[in-house]
């Protein structure tokens, strides 16, 4: 809460809400970058958040890079910088396509 | 019908079909006390008002008229809920402090975007839970109006309640087919039925035929709807699935109209629900011994153009990475 104005900050985004406390917060980041860290390489991306700043930083292999607040800046970044959307039913994730991605 | 957990006011969203029997049904819960106490606005497209008039049961009551709330007037929607909210700050939280809005939408609204609206105001969001879409259905002309309206399609999609009015108007096979077809539409929807906003027994439809979808399309292309029921066990963690299910909505949002459920995370039981790609802050409920527990850890997605099997897939590749 704000020690001005008394008004609570923005809720955090909606994927953030599972997590209880602190220690749950960060666990909940770690997490998260681990399995962005295993699906954005299919779109030759990747992910990394070392929780000492806010936000996830995301970058192309060659080097292009941007930093989302939330997992919604994230999706859009990643379709900005591999030029098409990830999706989670592309045949790389759901077994029909190069199994082991 | 849930207290307010959180602070938050609870918005129902009465929407339906221009003539659908919306501001009928209202009133009569209204005069049934079901919305005891709420606070009425009304939008009308046209310029003049006329439902506040069916409406005078409501103490307290707004009209915003000469626009949709879904497009020309939302900014004028949010203006007006806001003050609603400033002005119940200043009530004493202990007293009969507000605790429910009913926005009865005009009949050209998409309820969609004005959710959005809502969920995407920094202050609004902090004071207000849209809890219910109630979309009625003209028992008489819906058939004609998911053929020949996507606007009155759309409402029907997106809809957690169906209120079909107009019974004693429509024969009993029509209505059967009605039924099917409203089911097929939205098979997460309850359906209820009225007359003159009294709840009135719907026949068994079971065995009725809907309408073919293909007729209904407005593109020819568009495939049917269906729902998919997600078990989410534990070795579905809260952020995988949510990693997972944001994903999803950037890129199939337009494919994916609602998604509902509830899931037990470290937080609490979180209430998780969106229109399309909009995702409501999720609400904490309260832990309920009993029969409740068997809704939990199970999400329904409703939506087109995917295989609900590959949502499992999917939603198990995340779940899964990173781990042995």
């Amino acid at each position: 809460m704000c020690a001005s104005c008394g008004f609570p900050a923005m809720p955090g985004h909606w994927t953030e809400a599972g997590a209880a406390d602190a220690p749950d917060r960060l666990r909940a980041r770690f997490r998260r970058a681990q399995i962005l860290q295993s699906v954005l390489p299919a779109y030759g991306l990747t992910a990394h958040d070392g929780a000492q700043v806010p936000g996830i930083q995301i970058s192309t292999l060659s080097g292009n890079q941007t930093i989302a607040r939330d997992l919604a800046e994230l999706w859009s970044a990643a379709e900005q910088l591999s030029g098409e959307p990830v999706d989670p039913l592309d045949p790389r994730f759901i077994g029909g396509g190069e199994e082991g991605r | 019908m849930s207290g307010p957990l959180d602070g938050r006011m609870r918005l129902t969203v009465l929407g339906g079909f221009l003539g659908s029997g919306k501001s009928t049904w209202l009133r009569h819960q209204l005069y049934d006390g079901l919305f005891k106490g709420a606070f009425v606005v009304v939008n009308e497209a046209a310029g003049t008002p006329v439902d506040d008039a069916l409406l005078g049961r409501s103490s307290r009551l707004a009209v915003l008229a000469g626009g949709c709330a879904c497009c020309e007037a939302r900014g004028d929607l949010i203006a007006l809920l806001r003050r609603i909210c400033d002005e119940r700050s200043g009530t004493d939280s202990r007293g009969d402090r507000l605790q429910r809005i009913v926005l009865e939408t005009s009949g050209l609204a998409d309820p969609e975007p004005i959710v959005e609206a809502i969920r995407a105001d920094a202050v609004l969001v902090h004071h207000i839970v849209v809890s219910e879409i109630v979309v009625t259905v003209d028992a008489l002309h819906a058939l004609a109006q998911l053929r020949g309206e996507p606007q009155g399609r759309s409402q029907v999609e997106v809809a957690d309640r169906l209120v079909v009015t107009k019974l004693d108007d429509a024969d009993e096979a029509g209505l059967k087919r009605l039924l099917a077809t409203l089911r097929l539409v939205n098979p997460g929807a309850a359906i209820s039925g009225a007359i003159k906003g009294s709840a009135v027994a719907l026949p068994p439809f079971d065995d009725a035929e809907p309408v073919s979808l293909s007729d209904l399309a407005a593109e020819a292309d568009r495939a049917p709807i269906f729902a998919t029921r997600l078990a989410i066990d534990r070795t579905i963690d809260w952020t995988a699935f949510s990693v997972w299910l944001s994903a999803l909505l950037h890129a199939r949002g337009d494919d994916i109209l609602r998604v509902k459920g509830v899931l037990r995370t470290p937080a609490g039981r979180l209430l998780l629900q969106s229109v399309r790609k909009v995702v409501q802050s999720p609400e904490i409920l309260p832990e309920q011994p009993g029969d409740c527990e068997r809704q939990d850890d199970t999400v329904v997605l409703i939506g087109r153009g995917y295989r609900g099997e590959d949502l499992r897939r999917s939603l198990r590749y995340f779940a899964g990475a990173g781990r042995a």
